[in-house]
């Protein structure tokens, strides 16, 4: 069964009228497989690919891409994750890493949807201000936000 | 900013999916931001308040 209902693939159609360029949403998830091995459980790794999947299928700008395989996978490694499920967006013009971790629900489902019409555009609306700070940053900066699913 | 700069990666974490990192960086309030493990602070923060942890940051916490 669909995660998304009719109702809502229509709102979020309507939202994605904005995406400006194409987005590439690479997914690292567990692979499928009735067997839980301990310690690499991953309670929310069908659910997050299931809705990433539809959420992809409602535009032909979105480009998903699946990566099975534990969180040490090699690919994993090259692309800095170490914990399931994990999904970087990125879109020609993104300069750094938006990433986001989890299953994407409830409030946080909104967030993740506005991050791709973003990413899409590859601009921000930051002031000048705030631009020449991270122009002149002499360090790599690593932003974590912990949320809850509401 | 992370669309910005090269220099930021930017995660949203779900932290009812790892604990671990909750206890780490004792979340207790949502959303919590930290930047490099060193800069902490709770809840939407203005542009000009964001950066300004930034430059403390930039200041000398790793």
């Amino acid at each position: 069964m669909a995660l998304l209902s009719p109702e809502t693939q229509a709102e979020i159609k309507k939202i994605f009228e904005e995406l400006a360029g194409d987005v590439r949403l690479l997914l690292f998830t567990q692979r499928d497989s009735p067997l839980i091995i301990p310690g690499q459980d991953c309670p929310s790794c069908k659910d997050t690919r299931t809705l990433l999947e539809e959420v992809a299928a409602l535009s032909e700008k979105l480009h998903l891409e699946v990566y099975e395989g534990p969180a040490d996978s090699e690919i994993a490694r090259e692309h800095g994750i170490n914990r399931l499920p994990a999904l970087i967006m990125t879109a020609e013009g993104v300069r750094g890493k938006v990433r986001y971790f989890g299953l994407p629900s409830g409030y946080e489902f909104s967030v993740l949807l506005g991050s791709l019409v973003d990413v899409s555009k590859a601009e921000t609306d930051l002031s000048e201000d705030t631009m020449n700070v991270l122009d002149a940053l002499d360090k790599d900066l690593h932003f974590q936000v912990f949320v809850t699913p509401t | 900013m992370a669309i910005a700069n090269s220099r930021i990666v930017a995660d949203v974490v779900e932290i009812s999916e790892f604990p671990d990192l909750a206890q780490r960086y004792m979340v207790r309030g949502v959303p919590k931001t930290v930047i490099n493990d060193g800069v902490e602070f709770l809840g939407n923060v203005p542009e000009a308040t964001f950066v300004a942890h930034i430059q403390q940051v930039e200041a000398g916490y790793k």
